[in-house]
């Protein structure tokens, strides 16, 4: 059964959906190397709450009486990033189920990639997109990372603009080593700072991918007619909307989004539409495997 | 007239109009596609909504209680009733009630005039409510006009004992005395006197004072010198209470006591009230409305103090 966002949102416990989203899910992004935690041993650490059981280490604890953490090494190549626009457009909720809304699929997805990350041995950071700020999250392993992770994703609130781009430029220090960079928005704004920010990370040879979030009603202009919508993200203006608006508004978007897509195609960004009424786990895995393995 | 207050009542309509928001921009909802729309002017809506809805509650309050005390309401309430005059005969009155059929009627004990009690209080009475009075009710000086049917059963009361307190001092005491000898003389009473006989030279003391005074030694009040004179009677008034001096007391003859006894009776008592005939007072609608007994006045203050000082202090914190 796949499970409706409707559903999933339910709860907002991010480890239950996570679990729920990929169970059958558990193949990777990408070719590691490592075959799994604990294969190469490099140190022992003492345990720290949130280490898995499996990795204590039972005759040390007989000899020793304490519980250490047996440390393997990793050398995957690779680090996931996770971008999340957490700007005031993104709570956009959907008409159909009025308790989803971008940012909580946002959050959902990018979650369930941290958790795939995390399976694999990767290092995953996250940068969330808000309020005019960068809030980052460096790029670690393990499960406090992960627990670091979730907690940023469920504490980021949308509100506000995207930060300028000469911050967002300052803050793109990190990518260094070959990363994964998982960018989920709504991409409403065509030169944007995140687009550029993103256009920049692809020409340093990164692996960029974009999951564009819109609603069921944006797709097929069905909001409500006659009513005075404003935008979230600029406060003056008043933006009219009836039978006789809906051809225009069908033109304009239908544009932007042409040359949103042109412009990956252009620098080779891999993109994805989704709806926010859509099952994650599908959208999940066709983001996955559009860009990964052939 | 006061019932006309009750047409300022439309006054309340202006804070309700006061309070009401005229006009609100319309509420635009969000969207973050809403760039793709085209762009619409802001536009104002008429709305129906009251702001400061506590506020607008006591300033409405305020004015109909204001007006309610300039209206002086009076609720009727009273049905049938039989007002009986003070000092009426219980068993007569009773026979007269029933007599009438005015058996479930309530009965009210009135004193003084019952029909001057009832002009003032009419507007508590029903309108179909029938009125009995009993006893002796003075007669009006016109003919009484009432909204409601007022059946008279009057009977005169015998002549009730009455007494007067005088003080003779008087070297010429015995002679007083029989000036009074017709009535019954209780020597031993004592308490105010009403009258007071001064027949001595001597000044009374400082403390005696009594509405009247006969005076028939003049020497000790020097009041009476230059004093007004009507038919060989001084009068003057003094601190001690009116003086009548006379050459020629203490009256010699019976017509000459009764006289003085008579214009001290008549001069310094009510007159006893002529009792009205039996009569049946049919409804008048066109009879004027008595002003009311303003029992409601009271409480209506105590209210209008208080609405007037809670909107202040809410009017001030609003503010602020």
């Amino acid at each position: 059964m796949l499970a409706t966002p409707a559903l999933l949102a339910q709860t907002n416990d991010l480890d239950l959906i996570i679990r729920h989203v990929l169970a059958g899910l558990g193949h990777g992004i990408h070719a590691g190397r490592e075959r799994g935690a604990g294969v190469e041993f490099s140190e022992y650490r003492a345990y720290a709450p949130g280490d898995e059981w499996r990795r204590v280490d039972w005759k040390l604890l007989a000899r020793a009486d304490r519980y250490y953490v047996r440390e393997a090494e990793r050398d995957s190549h690779v680090a996931v990033w996770l971008w999340l626009d957490a700007t005031a457009s993104m709570a956009e909720p959907s008409l159909a189920m009025p308790n989803v809304d971008k940012l909580w699929y946002a959050r959902t997805v990018l979650a369930c990639i941290a958790a795939v990350a995390q399976r694999q041995g990767d290092a995953f950071g996250l940068v969330v997109l808000s309020n005019g700020r960068v809030n980052f999250t460096p790029a670690a392993r393990g499960p406090r990372q992960m627990h670091r992770v979730l907690a940023q994703l469920s504490r980021a609130e949308a509100s506000g603009q995207l930060p300028p781009a000469e911050m967002l430029r300052a803050s793109l220090h990190f990518a260094r080593s070959p990363s994964l960079v998982f960018a989920v928005s709504d991409f409403l704004d065509l030169p944007s700072p995140m687009t550029e920010a993103l256009l920049r990370l692809r020409h340093m040879q990164h692996d960029v991918r974009a999951l564009c979030l819109q609603t069921r009603a944006e797709v097929d202009a069905s909001f409500p007619a006659n009513k005075a919508y404003r935008d979230p993200e600029q406060a003056d203006g008043i933006y009219g909307f009836g039978p006789e608006a809906r051809a225009e508004y069908r033109r304009r978007r239908d544009e932007h989004f042409t040359a949103l897509n042109a412009d990956w195609r252009k620098h080779d960004i891999r993109a994805q539409m989704a709806c926010i009424e859509d099952p994650v786990a599908s959208v999940l895995r066709g983001w996955l495997r559009q860009g990964g393995r052939p | 007239m006061t019932s006309l207050w009750w047409w300022a009542l439309p006054v309340l309509l202006l804070p309700i109009w006061l309070h009401r928001q005229k006009r609100e921009r319309v509420r635009a909802r969000p969207l973050a596609t809403a760039r793709f729309l085209p762009r619409s002017d802001p536009q104002q809506q008429r709305v129906w909504q009251w702001v400061d809805r506590f506020l607008l509650l006591l300033r409405c309050l305020l004015l109909a209680c204001l007006i309610a005390w300039l209206a002086d309401p009076v609720v009727p309430w009273r049905g049938d009733s039989v007002l009986v005059a003070a000092g009426t005969d219980a068993r007569w009155a009773q026979q007269q009630i029933d007599a009438a059929g005015f058996g479930k009627a309530s009965r009210v004990d009135v004193t003084g005039d019952p029909l001057k009690w009832f002009a003032q209080r009419e507007r508590e009475w029903l309108g179909e409510a029938r009125i009995l009075v009993v006893g002796a009710v003075p007669m009006p000086a016109a003919q009484p006009r009432f909204r409601h049917r007022v059946e008279l059963q009057t009977r005169p009361v015998p002549f009730a004992k009455t007494t007067r307190r005088v003080l003779i001092a008087s070297k010429r005491a015995g002679e007083w005395r029989s000036v009074f000898a017709a009535i019954t003389i209780d020597e031993s009473a004592g308490g105010k006197p009403e009258l007071v006989v001064w027949d001595m030279p001597e000044a009374p003391p400082a403390g005696l004072r009594a509405p009247l005074w006969w005076i028939g030694d003049a020497t000790s009040f020097p009041e009476l010198k230059n004093a007004k004179q009507v038919g060989g009677l001084r009068y003057a008034d003094s601190p001690r209470g009116r003086l009548w001096a006379s050459a020629a007391w203490p009256p010699m003859d019976a017509a000459g006591a009764r006289s003085l006894f008579e214009d001290w009776q008549r001069l310094h008592y009510a007159p006893v009230a002529y009792v009205a005939a039996a009569q049946v007072l049919e409804a008048d609608p066109g009879a004027p409305i008595g002003p009311g007994t303003r029992a409601l006045r009271d409480m209506l203050t105590m209210a209008l103090i208080a609405l007037f000082a809670l909107e202040r202090i809410v009017t001030h914190a609003r503010k602020r």
